[in-house]
């Protein structure tokens, strides 16, 4: 983890991955400017929910990568997620030693959940929602 | 704290500026602040674009900072010419043009020498991966020892990575 | 001057004269383009004294077109001349003795797009690595390392491989 004095709680240090929330809509990988992002997946059947129940399916990922070497750290990902799956997190102290560190695969991507800061307190002089 | 050369220790920092005491033909001596952290290596930055001018206010910049980032951070000795330099660090991007300038700039390091790529550019083109003239990653020139993912890097995350070189 | 006036100034002069997204527009032929810029230059009613950018833009069968925009730093109005050839003979007379500082922009449009300006005192390559034969600013210029990588985004929700209907289309990063 990284020394020194602590950075403000909404810098882009890394990208963390909540895996539970991904349904594997493809968004962020389309969307990122860079093609940082691989994704692949398949789909496994679930049993219906009740006796008059339709089968269901649901979408496993297989694979979850973000390359940090190309990453601009636009937060494109971030934003057009739907399931709120992508998060920022402060963490900046991840410098690679090989070509190839810098690709952050999904264990990785979870373990970066830790450091993810709770979401800012509703700002009472803003806007009222629609 | 001591000063590695022993003379007394400065309250400010000047890495490239000579102190009265220092004797006429020997190099500069270095002026640390210790705050816990001590840098040996001295970086000759190769400021290419963004990164270089996130270098600068990571280092030099730091130095007339009135909040007094130096003492938080440490110092970075930079080196004024690459000969007298341990460590290069590419820090922007590397177009095909300025390919050969950079390798003429490896080349003058002396013996143990170490790379640091800088940033997303340098570490792999960055935004800039697919252009014609864009070399994809300062990794296909040089041999690179840290790769700092960025865009640009933090000071922290700069420091960090030179600190995990002078642990190898 | 606002663009309409510049425009019809530029009709008295050169016998055509439109505005074109807010700016006075003239075409002119080729054989001409030398003539038509000095005169644009040294009109007093204009006053168009200042060579702002050359630029080309490859217009596929239309072939290549030249653009010369020059500003009013006194009428602080804009004027475009702009003039085509075909793309088996890109060549365009060189502005270089009328605006001294169009020779590194005529560098720059000849390395890109190839089109040949004759007259030009030394059209060596500007931007462009030496051994860089291509010309990237053409359309049919295809960037390799695209082509190589393969698209994270062509593979379908809930599968590994890639579908080769989805494609990223136009710019870098746009779909659409």
């Amino acid at each position: 983890m990284s020394s020194g004095p602590p950075v403000p709680p909404r810098s882009r240090g890394v990208i963390a991955l909540l895996e539970e929330n991904c349904t594997v809509c493809m968004l962020c990988a389309r969307e990122c400017p860079d093609w940082c992002i691989v994704i692949e997946s398949h789909t496994e059947d679930l049993p219906p929910l009740g006796p008059r129940g339709r089968p269901r399916s649901r979408n496993v990922l297989d694979r979850f990568d973000i390359d940090f070497s190309l990453c601009m750290y636009c937060g494109i990902c971030v934003e057009v997620c739907p399931f709120d799956a992508l998060f920022w997190s402060p963490e900046h102290s991840y410098a690679g030693d090989g070509p190839t560190a810098l690709v952050h695969e999904r264990e990785q991507l979870r373990d970066w959940m830790a450091s993810v800061p709770p979401p800012p307190a509703e700002d009472p002089a803003g806007a009222p929602p629609d | 704290m001591e000063e590695a050369h022993g003379a007394p220790t400065l309250t400010g920092v000047t890495p490239t500026t000579a102190p009265a005491t220092a004797q006429a033909g020997l190099r500069p001596t270095r002026h640390l602040v210790d705050a816990g952290r001590r840098f040996s290596l001295w970086v000759f930055d190769v400021g290419l674009a963004c990164c270089a001018v996130e270098f600068l206010a990571a280092t030099a910049g730091a130095a007339s900072a009135p909040h007094g980032d130096v003492a938080r951070l440490g110092a970075v000795p930079t080196a004024a010419d690459a000969a007298d330099a341990d460590v290069l660090l590419v820090s922007g991007t590397v177009t095909a043009k300025l390919a050969p300038a950079v390798r003429a700039l490896y080349d003058r390091l002396p013996g143990d020498k170490h790379v640091i790529a800088f940033g997303a550019c340098a570490s792999s083109g960055g935004p800039y991966w697919d252009s014609y003239c864009v070399i994809p990653g300062v990794g296909t020139l040089l041999p690179v020892d840290v790769w700092v993912p960025g865009c640009p890097p933090r000071p922290e995350a700069l420091l960090d990575a030179l600190r995990s070189l002078e642990q190898r | 001057m606002t663009p309409e006036g510049v425009a019809g100034r530029l009709a008295a002069l050169l016998g055509a004269g439109t505005v074109v997204s807010g700016t006075a527009t003239v075409d002119v032929e080729r054989t001409r383009w030398v003539d038509a810029v000095t005169t644009v230059r040294d009109d007093a009613e204009l006053d168009a004294r200042f060579f702002d950018v050359l630029l080309g833009v490859d217009l596929l069968d239309e072939g290549f077109e030249v653009v010369v925009r020059l500003w009013s730093l006194t009428g602080r109005h804009a004027v475009h001349l702009r003039t085509r050839c075909p793309r088996d003979d890109a060549r365009v007379p060189s502005l270089a003795a009328v605006f001294a500082g169009a020779a590194w922009h005529e560098r720059e449009t000849a390395e890109m797009l190839g089109v040949a300006f004759e007259g030009h005192p030394g059209l060596t390559p500007l931007l462009l690595p030496t051994g860089f034969v291509e010309r990237p600013l053409r359309k049919e210029f295809v960037l390799a390392r695209r082509e190589e990588k393969a698209w994270p985004g062509a593979v379908e929700p809930g599968e590994s491989t890639p579908n080769p209907r989805r494609q990223p289309l136009g710019a870098p990063g746009r779909r659409r």
